[in-house]
């Protein structure tokens, strides 16, 4: 039941973001590419385009054009682009979870007892470890866009991203 | 029907229109495009006279003449009692509501005020006409929030004005000088300095997109404050003290005059009569960009920020254009060609290009545009919206700069046990923290069942139109318990306020309600019918087993009720079509999407569906 509008309708399904763009699931995207072919969406639905057009049309447009609009938002973000094919959801929540790796936690927690006396080399080494995980993360999907692989692995290096980035831009 | 744009400026409004392939400004009767956006009452609180009268009578006391308006929408009192005091204008207290002033009884809103401005220019474009315009596209600042567009939709119903689009003005500028016609992909910052907002918007323009990249502003910022930076000084100077509200405002009068005289003078001679004195001051240039300046400086952080959120430095962008009236002092030009390192460009009049702006897109709106075929306006909001969280921290829902239309679906659960509502707290705003943020609305989704704390499943979806209005849904997913509110801004006005005010409105008008209200139901009805009659010749293939038969009997019975007066019978029939005809539509919208991405032309397309190219 739909107490605005006494309509039955279903909330639309969030659509897949590759899917409603017409692009090809992919990580490594160009984004002037992605532009293009939301712009060209975008004249099809819309509201401006139906302007004048009976109430149920409007609605519709409204409804497709943002989901276009998502479906840009979240692939324009690497981040956002890698959380979607390695979880297949189309709209991952964001999400704060600290890395829980032993191994890694252990590392940072060196880091930081070094940070006081040596901040230069804590931050490149930081630095460093940020680039080792891009490389990784880069080289998974190099992998599985050759159709070899899987992507079970992102979600924990996307949270060590995640954690490097923040730790490097609170030394700036 | 002819479409007309509004620009509903703080200081001074306009309003124009596409009349024969061209856009234009429509004049009064002294053939004067700009008419102030002044609003005088009597001391009783009747309203009196609108526009340049209202402004001429300000500096006397036999009654109140408000102007800024703009300045006061959707705020609560609390917020605008700076203001307020600036202005000398009697606030009615009540912290939680909407501002309204106090005048001898009445409490006068300032939705009230703009919608008398708008109603003014909505009787001189039906004079061009000779007869009733068709809907009309009304300019707000780009950086105006949730509450503060609610509010000119409010002062435009009020004034009986059917309101196709709210357009954010540094937009319809870029529109208006048709700047999309320089090399595709290129990037242009549009400063847009009024009476009393600021807007800074960057946009990249691409074959007839004119795509929003990023916007920032200050919707208290503009040439008023000059204007009363200036009348400080000569009052000072002249020994008032505690000058009450009709003094102030003479003496804003003739500094705004003085303001006007240096654009192109070095120095001028500042008139005014204050307590019934003739003063006289002299004012060079030197020492009026002195000071303007530290509010002139203001504009820099908004600048800096809209670049950023574009991603783009100052170097990369590759044309600056002026928009507002307040945008001719020479200072304000000179800054802003050392903030982006280029001289701005301002060809055409600072003061319509707005207005020009709106009725270009007024025009598009009529879906058979011979000026702008293939132009498409992508904007995007302002300010983040967001829900409150446990411990008073906003979650963002949709970010700033996000194109709109936008959505955004989040769940949350309860965190007590047995909980069978939950409050939600919808904001609006840049800060972590609620308390730094606006509120836009508080609702109550009810009726959840009784469940362990964390296990309720509640879904919020925020959706946020062409307007850049918010809409927001509740859903308990397990018992399929819902609300949805158009939110009603914390300090907007109710339902119900609205309703009196324009009952008041129509009664005197003297014009019959249900007259209009019936022909406003054949209209809607007139449209539903084509369309619908168009589609189903069209797309006969998409129908399913019963929709075709039981659609065209609904368009028999809706063309039998039209040629009667039963007014229900035909909005009841319309929204019935309305709702029976939504799976057809959607199928069709769908499958002219497949097509579109399976890259035949656009043109073919359209012309099945016969929708404008």
């Amino acid at each position: 039941m739909c107490v605005g509008c006494g309509a039955i309708q279903p909330p639309p399904p969030t659509p897949d973001p590759f899917e409603i763009l017409g692009l090809e699931q992919r990580y490594f995207m160009d984004l002037a590419h992605l532009d293009e072919a939301w712009r060209k969406i975008s004249r099809r639905v819309h509201p401006d385009r139906f302007a004048g057009k009976p109430a149920v049309m409007r609605r519709m447009s409204l409804q497709w054009t943002a989901a276009i609009n998502s479906a840009r938002r979240n692939l324009r973000d690497p981040e956002r682009r890698a959380r979607i094919l390695a979880t297949g959801n189309p709209d991952p929540p964001e999400t704060r979870q600290a890395p829980t790796d032993p191994e890694f936690l252990e590392t940072i927690f060196d880091l930081q007892m070094s940070a006081e006396d040596h901040p230069e080399r804590t931050r490149e080494q930081v630095s460093q470890m940020r680039d080792r995980e891009q490389a990784q993360l880069d080289s998974i999907f190099t992998a599985w866009e050759t159709g070899a692989g899987d992507l079970s692995e992102i979600e924990r290096i996307l949270g060590r991203l995640r954690y490097l980035r923040t730790a490097l831009s609170q030394t700036d | 029907m002819a479409n007309i744009g509004i620009d509903l400026g703080t200081t001074h409004s306009l309003v124009a229109m596409v009349i024969g392939g061209e856009a234009r400004c429509l004049l009064d009767d002294e053939d004067r495009a700009l008419l102030p956006s002044a609003v005088r009452y009597d001391p009783a609180g009747n309203p009196m006279c609108i526009g340049y009268p209202a402004l001429d009578a300000a500096g006397q006391s036999d009654g109140i003449t408000f102007t800024s308006a703009k300045r006061f929408m959707g705020r609560s009192a609390a917020e605008v009692a700076d203001e307020a005091r600036l202005f000398h204008y009697d606030l009615v207290d009540g912290k939680e509501r909407a501002v309204h002033f106090q005048v001898g009884e009445r409490q006068i809103s300032p939705v009230e005020i703009s919608s008398f401005i708008l109603r003014l220019l909505h009787a001189r474009a039906e004079e061009c006409l000779f007869g009733r315009p068709g809907g009309a596209v009304i300019t707000v600042p780009a950086y105006f929030d949730d509450a503060q567009r609610q509010a000119t939709r409010d002062a435009a119903r009020l004034a009986g004005i059917e309101v196709l689009r709210l357009l954010n003005e540094p937009t319809a500028a870029a529109l208006a000088y048709g700047l999309d016609k320089g090399t595709a992909g290129q990037k242009v910052a549009v400063f847009d300095l009024g009476g009393g907002t600021f807007d800074i918007s960057i946009l990249e323009l691409q074959d007839g997109i004119f795509q929003v990249l990023s916007t920032a502003g200050d919707t208290h910022l503009g040439g008023d404050d000059f204007d009363q930076a200036l009348a400080k000084v000569l009052l000072n100077q002249t020994g008032i003290e505690d000058a009450d509200g009709t003094t102030f405002r003479a003496a804003v009068r003739g500094a705004e005059a003085a303001k006007r005289a240096l654009t192109d003078a070095e120095t001028t001679t500042l008139r005014a009569t204050l307590n019934g004195q003739a003063v006289e001051a002299e004012i060079d240039r030197e020492s009026f960009n002195a000071l303007i300046r530290p509010i002139v400086e203001k504009t820099a952080t908004a600048c800096r920020q809209a670049m950023s959120d574009a991603e783009l430095s100052p170097a990369e962008i590759d044309e600056v254009v002026l928009v507002g009236g307040s945008t001719r002092v020479p200072l304000v030009r000179e800054y802003v060609a050392e903030l982006f390192g280029r001289a701005p460009h301002c060809g055409m009049d600072a003061d319509k290009v707005v207005a020009i702006g709106a009725a270009l897109q007024a025009d598009i709106l009529t879906g058979n545009s011979e000026l702008a075929d293939d132009m498409l306006l992508l904007d995007v909001i302002p300010l983040s919206l967001g829900l409150e969280m446990m411990g008073g921290v906003v979650e963002r829902l949709i970010p700033r700069c996000s194109t709109i239309p936008a959505n955004a679906t989040q769940t949350f659960t309860t965190h007590v046990d047995n909980q069978t509502s939950v409050d939600l707290h919808v904001l609006q705003g840049e800060r972590e923290l609620v308390a730094d943020c606006r509120s836009l609305a508080q609702f109550k989704l009810t009726g959840l069942q009784p469940q362990p704390a964390g296990t309720p499943r509640i879904q919020v979806e925020f959706t946020v139109d062409a307007d850049g209005i918010l809409k927001v849904a509740a859903t308990d997913t397990h018992t399929g318990t819902s609300t949805t509110v158009d939110v009603q801004p914390s300090y907007g006005l109710s339902e119900d306020e609205i309703e009196q005010m324009l009952e008041d409105a129509i009664d005197n008008a003297e014009t019959d309600v249900d007259e209009r209200l019936l022909i406003d139901a054949r209209v809607e009805a007139e449209q539903i019918s084509l369309h619908l009659a168009k589609a189903l010749d069209a797309d006969d293939a998409l129908l399913e087993e019963t929709e075709g038969p039981m659609l065209r009997g609904l368009l028999g019975d809706l063309s039998t009720a039209m040629r009667g007066t039963d007014r229900q019978r035909i909005s009841d029939l319309s929204h019935k079509i309305d709702e029976v005809s939504a799976p057809f539509a959607q199928r069709r919208i769908e499958r002219d999407l497949q097509l579109a991405l399976s890259g035949r032309s656009t043109e073919s397309v359209a012309d099945d569906l016969g929708i404008p190219k």
